[in-house]
């Protein structure tokens, strides 16, 4: 079996670990504590700098029967936090010993109370980002907020983060940076090269590997697939876009790729890629962290964005030299959905192609879909999407 | 320039060449459980050797239906788009196709460039496929070959479910031990599968000529079933009326379409190229 091969099939393997059994070997092993979080971005070097392992948990996708996470959420709320309780009431995530829940929205906000009252004895942070961008403002807020959470983090761990183990942290997560970026520059230059499922299953392993180990394996990766001379086809190019919280199921972005286009860019996981560019090491390591995540991070749903909105969907389609756009969003997701229509609105402007489905993380038919897309792709292929 | 189109469906594969768009070579392969990969490869190597091409000289392969793991495809194509633009080879006045496969069937509504503009497909279920045909015939006793021509001499079609699979086979059980003649029994399921074509034309908007693709387009049983009921006024729909057309060739639409789309897409890919 080849190297590749080997590398992909241990991320495989963690990506259908739900019990997060290598999470589970490196406490044993460092004797250290471990910190859960949801979609869509948290700053990991908090975690790390105060001596834990940060572990992305995003739901249990077409692996798990949901059977007590449903009796918690109505039939309208999205699929997510139905598998992340039966994860964690079926004892699945015993191994975190705390859990953030980001600000993205109503459902991710309640499901935090909810972990408080079911779990009292393990740190929850609900993690609240500004919704104002200026440095004296949000800025000011956003810093008293990492504060209060590496409060919580040293009282969990024992180990205070300092200047010095932040700068740490951030280095290596900027390497993690830099190589995701550069994966997916490779993708976006030869598709046919780095396959999307492939991409998608190394970004999974990220959520879950300590980085240094994480960053190694998308060096080698990178390395390897240059040489498995993989054949181009005449296939479209596509932006995806809608996938920043719930993820589709594996399955259906094999069914994507097979469906006639390449995905050029997209939205999955977005942890290790919030934050476009490194994060300077020099001055006030939290300072730079804020500063990054006000000046220098992605437009997504739950940021407020007025202005601007579709702005950066329309440069990437640009930067990645693409057809059209496809929208494939989580049922029932409020920023997704809502934000939809005015990133639609925006290409319309630029008449770029679109098409758009919703799917929820356990889907398991794909033929509409993939006829879906694949009609689309050669609708784009012989008409140019028109 | 020659290209070639792999049609690959539930239960037959069909490969066609085409030079500077004509055809050249059209071979078909039941599948009947074996391995799909196997088989087309096996198909394409005996094409090739029998028209004594070498691989390279077939600028485009394109494949549609279950293809798209096919490793030497150039690029896939959908069923909807390939059908049309063989369905419109096959009959250039065509301006909608209704391709009815093993498992499922299409009504697309098609331009004269054979551009999709409108399409409707059946979902889940079988009723209206060839696959049931086939399990209705095989439990009747007689082929599939001659259920066009048995249901020709019916006198009284006994009517039959049209929504499910599951239901009409058991109403086909029912009519065997009714007494109910083979004829009348073949007829009524025509009509049933027939009266579903007609649902997913109507609903497509087509109107016109209308040309019939995929393994069933050769049932003459069921294409007089389309022409009985397409004259019924209650099942027009304003001013679309349908005149049904076929070719011997119907079969092949898939992969005739895959092969001329595939040769355009040679022809702009490589236009971009040079320029």
């Amino acid at each position: 079996m080849s190297e590749i091969n080997d590398i992909l099939n241990r991320c495989q393997e963690l990506y259908e670990d739900l019990s997060l059994g290598y999470v589970q070997r490196w406490k044993e092993m460092y004797g250290k504590k471990a910190v859960g979080f949801l979609p869509v971005y948290v700053p990991r070097e908090l975690i790390r700098a105060s001596g834990m392992l940060p572990v992305g948990i995003m739901g249990g996708g077409d692996q798990i029967e949901i059977i007590r996470g449903d009796a918690y959420f109505q039939s309208y709320i999205c699929h997510i936090p139905r598998s992340v309780i039966e994860m964690a009431l079926s004892g699945k995530l015993d191994c975190l010993d705390g859990m953030m829940f980001p600000s993205i929205c109503d459902v991710i906000r309640n499901l935090s109370g909810m972990w408080q009252l079911m779990f009292p004895e393990k740190l929850s942070i609900y993690f609240d980002s500004p919704q104002n961008f200026e440095s004296d403002t949000g800025g000011i807020f956003y810093q008293n907020e990492l504060k209060r959470i590496l409060d919580e983090f040293s009282k969990l761990s024992g180990i205070t983060a300092t200047d010095e183990s932040l700068r740490d942290a951030t280095a290596l997560y900027n390497q993690n940076r830099r190589l995701t970026q550069q994966l997916y520059r490779r993708r976006a230059d030869k598709p046919w090269e780095i396959p999307t499922s492939e991409l998608y299953l190394l970004l999974r392993a990220g959520n879950i590997l300590e980085v240094t180990e994480h960053n190694q394996m998308l060096e080698r990766y990178m390395a390897l697939a240059s040489k498995e001379n993989r054949k181009p086809l005449d296939n479209s190019r596509l932006v995806l876009n809608g996938s920043f919280c719930e993820q589709p199921p594996l399955g259906l972005i094999r069914a994507l790729e097979r469906a006639g286009g390449y995905i050029v860019d997209d939205d999955f996981v977005l942890a290790g890629r919030m934050i476009k560019s490194e994060i300077p090491l020099k001055g006030d390591p939290l300072e730079n962290i804020v500063e990054a995540y006000l000046k220098d991070s992605k437009d997504v749903p739950f940021k407020y964005n007025i202005e601007n909105k579709g702005d950066e969907l329309v440069e990437s389609f640009r930067e990645n030299r693409a057809d059209g756009v496809i929208f494939c969003a989580a049922s029932f997701c409020d920023p997704g959905l809502l934000e939809q229509p005015m990133l639609q609105g925006r290409l319309d402007k630029d008449k770029i192609a679109y098409t758009s489905f919703q799917f929820a993380e356990n889907t398991g038919q794909y033929q509409v879909i993939r006829e879906q897309v694949g009609t689309f792709s050669d609708t784009i292929k012989l008409w140019g999407g028109q | 320039m020659i290209t070639a189109g792999i049609d690959v469906g539930s239960s037959s594969i069909k490969i066609a060449v085409m030079k500077e768009g004509e055809l050249i070579y059209h071979h078909s392969e039941k599948l009947r459980r074996r391995e799909p990969l196997k088989v087309i490869t096996q198909a394409y190597s005996l094409t090739l050797k029998e028209l004594d091409l070498k691989e390279e000289e077939i600028k485009y392969v394109a494949t549609t239906g279950e293809a798209e793991t096919v490793e030497f495809r150039t690029g896939h194509f959908y069923t909807m788009t390939t059908h049309a633009r063989g369905g419109l080879f096959l009959n250039p006045e065509a301006r909608a196709v209704v391709d009815v496969g093993a498992l499922h069937a299409r009504a697309v509504q098609i331009d004269e460039r054979a551009k999709v503009l409108n399409y409707r497909m059946t979902s889940q279920c079988a009723s209206g496929s060839g696959q049931f045909l086939e399990n209705i015939s095989r439990y009747l006793g007689i082929s599939i070959e001659e259920i066009g021509s048995i249901s020709l001499t019916s006198k009284k079609p006994e009517p039959c479910s049209s929504i499910c699979a599951v239901l009409a086979e058991t109403d086909a059980i029912n009519m065997v031990s009714r007494g109910i003649k083979t004829p009348d029994i073949v007829k009524g399921i025509h009509l049933s599968i027939a009266g579903r074509l007609i649902k997913l034309l109507r609903a497509s908007r087509a109107k016109g000529v209308v040309i019939l693709t995929g393994g069933l387009s050769q049932d003459i049983g069921l294409v007089a079933a389309l022409i009985e009921l397409a004259g019924i006024d209650e099942l027009k729909s304003g001013d679309r009326t349908y005149e049904f057309k076929t070719h011997p060739l119907g079969a092949f639409a898939g992969a005739i379409g895959a092969a001329l789309w595939g040769a355009f897409r040679y022809e702009k890919v490589y236009r971009k190229i040079v320029a």
